[in-house]
This record gives C-alpha cells, sequence and structure tokens, in this order.
C-alpha cells in the first residue's frame, strides 16, 4: 500500500490513517436525478477507496456519465449525499469541484482546437504577469513540466486542434494534474484511441496510481477494467447493482450484471462467400503536402458477396481513407483501379456510388452521419426519399410505411417514427443509420468503426444483424473497419492490416489472431 | 409536422395580438380605431413585401447558410426593372407615360434574371471558392449597391439628358400594383405556399434541412449538397428580386442609393423571430410568416406612438423586441424540455 504513503508528500492532506481502516474518500449515497421526462440516477450509493481505481461500468444509458458529473460538479443531485474526505459536499460548480480536488476529462474532449496546449491547460486559469498581462513564457514551462512525465512528446506552443485524440487527452490530464486533483474521474477514456495510444494511457494511469491518485474509470471495454480495476461497480438504468472486487468475478458476470442478461455466445462463424463483388487493385491515394506523400499506396483487395472483410490498422493507417475512396466521398486524384461486380468504376460522389449500390456507415456518427434537427423517420428515409413520394409530393404516410419495415426488422428501439434522433441511445441512432442504408438496396457495404461509443448489448445485436446481412440469399460484401480487434476477430471472414498506407498483412479468419495483427500494424511484419 | 402551429408560434400570434392592442390603447390618435382599414392596409403592404424576401431568408438560413445581400438585391433589381425600362421605352418613360406590357414583363424578367445571376454567384463563392457565406454576402452586400448605383447613372447619363441617381416610373402596371393591396398579399401568399410546399413536402426541401441539420452527414449521404446550395442562394436572391419590383411600385421610383436599405437584417430578423435557427437545419414557413408580421406590427406601433422622430427609435425599438421574441422563444422551449444542447 505504498503508494497511499505517496499522498501525504503530493500535498494532499490524507484524509485519515489509510493503512489501519480506510474511509472512503468519496462516498456518494442514495444519489437520485431527474431530468425532464427521466429519472436518470436512482437512489445510487458508491463508495470509493483513496488511491484505488474504480471502474464503473453499466450500458449506455445506464446513467455512468450522469453520475460522474455529479461528481464533478456539473450536475447537482436532487436527492442524496457527497461525502468528500469525510466532509458533506454541494458543489455549485465545477470549479467547487475541482477546489475539492476533483477533476473529470469527458468522453468528449474539452479542447479549444485553436489554441496552443499551454493555453488549454490553462484555459480558465491564466497565469498572470505582475502587470495583469498573460504569462506565457511560465504558463509554457508549468506546461511542459506536466506533461513530462506523461509519456508524451508535446510541444506546448503546439497548437492543440492539431494534436492526435490520444495526445489531446493527455493534454487533459496534464489540466487536471495542474488543478493538483487528487481524485480523477475519467469517461470512456479509450473510446476514441487506437491500441497503442491506449497502452500509452494505461501507463500514464499506472504512473498517476503510485503518486496516490484516486481514479474513477469509466468504460465496457471488460479487458481494460478487468486490467486496470480493483474494484467494479455496475449500474443499470439509473441504479446500482452492485460493487465488487475485480478478483471476485468474472467480464462474463459484470457483463451480464450489465445488461441484465446474459449475452448468447456468439456463433458468427460459416458463412460461405460467393461471387467475387468488389475488387481494388494497387490503389494509391496522394497526399499533397503531408511527409508520407500519400494516404494510401499500391493497396489491394477482394470482396466476395455474404463475404466481410476486416480491415485493421492503427489511427492514420488509412481505414477510412480506404473505404471513402472507394465511395467517392475522399478526393478525386486517387490512381489503381476499383472494379464493382466486374465493372471498372470510379466515383466522384457519394451519390454515385450510391446509385451503383454501395453505402457507406461513416465513423463518428455525431459528426457525419446524424441529421440532428430531423426525426427518426427523415434520417432514415434520406437516402430513398424519391420512393416516399405520391404524386411527385412527399407523403408522410408513404414515407412512415417506407421505414417502419427496416426500423423494425433491424430492431431500433424508438418512442416512434417522428421522435428526435438525438433522444434515441448511440447504438439505436447507429441502427437507424444502418437502416438508412439498407433501403438503398446496397450490394457492398462498408462500415467504418460501426460501434464505437455503443454498449455492449447492443453491440452484440448490430454483430448479429452484420452476420444476418451477409448470409441472407441476397447477401451483401461487407468491408468492416473497427479499432477494437477483437470486433474484427468475431465478424470478418478475412482480415487486412493497413500500416502507415500499405498493405502490411492479410489474414484468413483461423489464421488471425490479436499479437499477430498488431505486430503487422505496428510495422513487424514476422 | 402535424400540427399547424407549434407552441413557440402560437407564442408569436398572441405577441402580435399584444402589440396590436397595445397601439390600439396607447395610440393618441386611436388611428387603428378610426381607420382600421388603411391601417390594417399598410401593415398588410409593408408585412408582404418584407414577407416575399424574408421568405428567402428562411431558406438560405435553413439551408445553413445565409444573406447578407438582400437589401442590397432589391436596389439592385429595382435599378435593373427601372433602367430596362428606360432602355426599351426612353421616350414614355421620360414622359411620364405607359411603357407597354411587353416591356413590363421584360423589365420583371430582367430583375429576376439578375437575382438568378447574383444567387449563382453566392452559390459559386460559397462551394467552389469555399468562402464563408457570411463574407460572400457580406461582400455582395456592398457591392451589389454600388453595381446598382453606377447602372442607374450610366444608364440615365446615356439616356435621359441628366446624370440622375434614381428613375422615375409611373407605368400605370406599377400604379395599380401600389394602389391594390392585394397584388403583393397575393404574391406573398402564393410565394409563402410555394415555399412551405417545397420545404415541408419536396425531396429538395428534405435536402434542405438535411444539409442545414448537418452539412458532412448530407454529402456522405450522397446529396449532391453544392447543388442544393446553389439552389437555395438563388432562391433567396430571386424572391428579393421579386420583392424589388414591388418596391419601385410602392414608392414609383427606382432610388439604388437607398432602397431596400438594411432590410437584409430585418428579413433575418423575422426569420429567427420565427424559429429559424441561424445554425441551420430549423426553421418553418408559417413561423417566418408570424415574425414578418411581429415584426412589422411592432415597426407600426413605434411609429403610431411616437408622433415625431419615430424612425430614431424604431432601430432601438425592433432590436429589444427581437431579443425578447427570440429569449423568450428560447426560454418556453426549455421549460416545455424540448431543447437539446447541438453538439458540433
Amino acid at each position: 500500500m505504498s503508494r497511499e504513503d505517496d499522498t501525504a508528500g503530493s500535498g494532499v492532506p490524507p484524509a485519515c490513517p489509510i493503512q489501519v481502516s480506510p474511509t472512503p474518500i468519496v462516498r456518494m449515497l442514495g444519489i437520485t436525478k431527474r431530468f425532464p421526462g427521466v429519472v436518470a440516477l436512482s437512489d445510487v450509493t458508491i463508495e470509493v477507496m483513496p488511491g484505488e481505481l474504480h471502474a464503473i461500468c453499466g450500458e449506455n444509458g445506464a446513467g455512468k456519465s450522469t453520475l460522474m458529473k455529479i461528481l464533478s460538479g456539473v450536475h447537482r443531485p436532487d436527492e442524496g449525499e457527497l461525502v468528500v474526505r469525510e466532509e458533506p459536499r454541494r458543489f455549485e460548480g465545477t470549479r467547487d469541484a475541482e477546489r475539492a480536488g476533483i477533476a473529470i476529462i469527458h468522453q468528449e474532449l474539452a479542447i479549444v482546437d485553436d489554441l496552443p496546449v499551454s493555453a488549454n491547460v490553462f484555459l480558465g486559469r491564466e497565469k498572470r504577469t505582475a502587470l495583469g498581462l498573460l504569462d506565457e513564457r511560465r504558463m509554457r514551462e508549468e506546461c511542459r513540466r506536466l506533461l513530462g512525465p506523461l509519456d508524451a512528446r508535446i510541444d506546448p506552443d503546439c497548437r492543440a486542434g492539431s494534436l492526435r485524440v490520444g495526445d489531446q487527452q493527455l493534454v487533459e490530464i496534464a489540466k487536471a494534474l495542474s488543478l493538483d486533483a487528487s481524485i480523477l474521474v475519467m469517461d470512456e477514456p479509450t473510446s476514441a484511441l487506437t491500441e497503442s495510444e491506449s497502452a500509452r494511457l494505461e501507463r500514464v494511469i499506472a504512473a498517476l496510481r503510485s503518486k496516490g491518485t484516486t481514479i474513477l474509470y469509466i468504460s465496457h471495454k471488460m479487458d481494460e477494467v478487468f486490467r486496470l480495476a480493483d474494484r467494479i461497480t455496475v449500474l443499470r438504468d439509473g441504479r446500482t447493482v452492485r460493487t465488487v472486487k475485480r478478483e471476485e468475478t468474472t467480464p462474463r458476470e459484470v457483463t451480464g450484471w450489465m445488461v441484465g442478461r446474459e449475452i448468447a455466445a456468439e456463433a458468427l462463424s460459416g458463412r460461405s462467400p460467393r461471387e467475387r463483388l468488389l475488387e481494388v487493385r494497387n490503389l494509391t491515394v496522394p497526399w499533397p503536402g503531408h511527409a508520407r506523400g500519400y494516404r494510401l499506396a499500391d493497396v489491394s483487395l477482394e470482396l466476395a458477396r455474404g463475404e466481410i472483410l476486416g480491415v485493421a490498422g492503427l489511427m492514420g493507417a488509412g481505414r477510412t481513407e480506404l473505404l471513402e475512396t472507394i465511395f467517392g466521398a475522399g478526393g478525386d486524384d486517387w490512381t489503381g483501379e476499383i472494379r464493382l461486380a466486374g465493372r471498372s468504376v470510379r466515383f466522384r460522389h457519394p451519390k454515385e456510388a450510391r446509385d451503383a449500390g454501395i453505402a457507406m456507415v461513416t465513423e463518428d456518427r455525431k459528426r457525419l452521419g446524424l441529421l440532428p434537427d430531423l426525426d427518426v423517420a427523415a434520417n432514415v428515409s434520406l437516402c430513398e426519399l424519391a420512393a416516399a413520394r405520391r404524386g411527385g409530393l412527399l407523403s408522410r404516410r408513404a414515407e412512415e410505411a417506407l421505414v417502419e419495415g427496416p426500423v423494425r426488422a433491424i430492431g431500433v428501439k424508438t418512442p416512434g417514427l417522428h421522435a428526435s434522433i438525438t433522444g434515441l441511445s448511440g447504438g439505436n441512432q447507429q441502427k437507424c443509420i444502418i437502416a438508412r442504408w439498407l433501403l438503398t438496396s446496397p450490394r457492398v457495404l462498408l462500415l467504418d468503426d460501426p460501434t464505437r461509443g455503443i454498449d455492449v448489448g447492443a453491440k452484440a445485436e448490430l454483430y448479429a444483424l452484420i452476420d444476418r446481412l451477409c448470409r441472407e440469399d441476397e447477401g451483401l460484401g461487407v468491408i468492416l473497419t473497427s479499432s477494437e480487434l477483437p470486433e474484427l476477430l468475431t465478424l470478418s471472414d478475412r482480415i487486412i492490416v493497413l500500416a502507415e498506407g500499405r498493405l502490411a498483412a492479410e489474414f484468413r479468419r483461423e489464421e488471425a489472431t490479436e499479437e499477430r495483427i498488431m505486430q503487422a500494424a505496428t510495422g513487424n511484419v514476422p | 409536422m402535424h400540427k399547424v402551429l407549434k407552441p413557440s408560434e402560437w407564442a408569436l400570434v398572441v405577441a402580435i395580438l399584444i402589440a396590436v392592442a397595445i397601439t390600439t390603447l396607447v395610440d393618441a390618435n386611436h388611428s387603428y380605431l378610426h381607420r382600421p382599414v388603411e391601417s390594417l392596409r399598410d401593415i398588410a403592404r409593408n408585412a408582404s413585401l418584407l414577407g416575399i424576401f424574408a421568405l428567402g431568408a428562411t431558406v438560405v438560413i435553413i439551408s445553413g447558410g445565409i444573406d447578407l445581400s438582400l437589401g442590397s438585391m432589391i436596389a439592385l433589381s429595382a435599378t435593373v426593372c427601372a433602367t430596362t425600362m428606360l432602355a426599351l421605352a426612353p421616350q414614355q418613360m421620360t414622359a411620364f407615360k405607359p411603357v407597354g406590357g411587353w416591356v413590363v414583363a421584360a423589365a420583371v424578367a430582367a430583375s429576376l434574371a439578375v437575382g438568378f445571376c447574383v444567387g449563382s454567384l453566392h452559390a459559386w463563392l460559397v462551394t467552389t471558392i469555399r468562402l464563408p457565406p457570411f463574407i460572400a454576402t457580406l461582400a455582395t452586400l456592398v457591392g451589389l449597391r454600388s453595381l446598382a448605383r453606377a447602372l442607374c447613372e450610366a444608364a440615365t447619363s446615356a439616356i435621359t439628358p441628366t446624370k440622375s441617381a434614381l428613375v422615375n416610373v409611373s407605368d400605370p402596371f406599377f400604379r395599380t400594383i401600389r394602389e391594390n393591396v392585394w397584388i403583393p398579399v397575393g404574391v406573398f401568399a402564393v410565394l409563402a405556399a410555394v415555399t412551405w410546399v417545397l420545404l415541408t413536402r419536396t425531396v429538395l426541401g428534405r435536402h434542405i434541412h438535411a444539409l442545414g441539420s448537418n452539412e458532412q452527414a448530407a454529402r456522405l449521404a450522397g446529396i449532391r449538397t453544392d447543388r442544393v446550395k446553389w439552389f437555395a442562394y438563388c432562391y433567396a436572391a430571386m424572391t428579393a428580386a421579386l420583392a424589388g419590383v414591388f418596391y419601385v411600385a410602392n414608392e414609383s421610383v427606382a432610388a439604388p442609393v437607398n432602397q431596400g436599405r438594411g432590410h437584409e437584417l430585418n428579413a433575418i430578423a423575422a426569420a429567427v423571430v420565427g424559429g429559424c435557427s441561424l445554425s441551420g437545419g430549423v426553421g418553418t414557413v408559417p413561423g417566418t410568416i408570424l415574425g414578418t408580421v411581429f415584426l412589422r406590427v411592432v415597426i407600426d406601433a413605434v411609429s403610431k406612438i411616437i408622433k415625431t422622430g419615430a424612425d430614431v427609435y424604431e432601430g432601438l425599438i425592433v432590436g429589444v423586441v427581437v431579443v425578447l421574441a427570440v429569449a423568450l422563444g428560447q426560454l418556453g422551449s426549455r421549460f416545455a424540455g424540448l431543447s437539446r444542447t447541438r453538439r458540433r
């Protein structure tokens, strides 16, 4: 328990003689929080021991983020008590929480893109000179000192928006460190990270813990939780299911508590690929003004009907660019050949690809997929509006008839076809977007990281759906990218690995393992 | 969609009635009581004129753009209309005689064609040159008025004995429009109906909403977003061109120096008071109609209640009322639990 001893040295007063009888550093007792129309949390109780890494698991909408926002002063509870270091607290804002040594790193990072890193770290708490002007030099130095131990080479003067997500996250951690936060809340920190960035984050977390920082860690990635956590609290539908020690449970058990049922074992193998559908030969996409010179170089692949081809690769390896080029959504300056059902094609706009029978579900649903101001029906019917017309004009009834089938078949849970799309959970939003594309009766479906930010139960449903789409008589060919290797291994018939824009390896399902894929993706081809 | 008006639009109806009631009571001349028909006619004419290009502004705003140049477009359209007649029928124009139906038709067509060209220019600047719409239309806001003045002076000095900054128009076609309030009201009503059908019942209208709601997503769904923008900017500029013809009729003159000056902001204000979101994707035709009427009723109230120098305070009061209307609207939707944070 040496890390708790260090707490005293890091300027944070120890709450109590820890080694004798540890008292919780944070206690949230009977917390209830209501939002208009929903009870987000109902009588939730959680106790966090000093220095522990306490994982909070639950499906999307279980109330994890709301609970953490209450702890960090973003929201105020309607009922219940918050006790930090034996003192009852009522935070009126994040500043109050920061003063109590609690910092939060939100899932959606609070980075101001156009400001340099140092300005982001000290945003709202800028250091000033005697004259009241900004003391850039001191902030820069302080920033460098904070970033030093974080295993990152980040220039404090660098524009924050130009950093990769993983580095931006470290900037947020530096911000938390600058607050001398002894309690750090991390809300799904690895959801946008590559494997290597996640590994680095785990090293940073270990370093923070060795200094005695208490960490509340929200995640629904079981491997991560079981590697990092001391204890695990599971929430479901705004209630605490239970808190357990890591050693006393299994990932399967925790997943079961999260979804409230056992997830059926996945039997997704045994598809039979049919005739060749799509062929990419020597695809090269230039990248003017970049040191590498190309986004993709000399990439070839084949896809058969009824087959799922997985595309693995680290962030920046060119996964998205590959799909976008096939879909006509990238630039038009590529060389090579793309053949769809034997015919050479070159799409200059997604519309041409759509008309030719290619569909693409984009990564980053919120930014590239959803129309937040339009309702569920309009989001689904978007690509096939012509079929929702009667006498040349859109008909509400025809549109409902058009979208009802796929919405039901895919199992979108929505209060109604005209409900707001932003009110649905991430998984259901994603299903709406898949429904949108299935309406176009595609032959090839491109899925770019389709389960990012989606909870476990919904993920399993999406897997089953993708599998079904390939098995049907009119089976699709699917190209799937994912930032999670287990997902690729579960779904794919074959996996190609991209590294730095080049094809690094290709595996059949039987040959592929996480280790082999990672080796290829990081450039160590065996 | 299936309700006639949204709650915020009903609130606007109430606000209009309150403004009318206040004017009725406070106005020392009691003109709403003594001369109701004339008062109503004034408001109807002014609201129709503003409403015509406020509908255009609505379409652009829903598509996620903005058009700051509508006022200058009005001036240019008015000038093109008058100078076309001057060029085609110089004797009749200078002698204040009727110019003939085909000349009027050619003049109106020329105005609308110029509107189309300006809209296309905006679309080109926004989609090909990739200027932000604010900048592109700010440039034409300044440029078009200057162009209108140059055109007016060039035409008058070439055709008439003296160079002039305005062209008088006294053709009976325009006099009829001026004397018959039903013409602008009718045109506005038809245009509103057309715009409403466009926005709610056509594929293009849905694409306009999609574009304004999330441009990237719309493009990736296979919508030709550049073409949709082209349509939106042309629609806005052409409604302003149409309004320009009505301004010529209303004032019997094309006066590029001041005609339509600042009107672009009234149109945007009408759309925003009516519930349009400047970030795009949100807005309705009934909302814009009510916003227009509300704005005109308030302006009318100011001029009725403050007898002398009403124009001095008009801007101030309209500004305050616009802020209040939009703020109350947002407050209302927040209480109704309808507001949601936009994540971009």
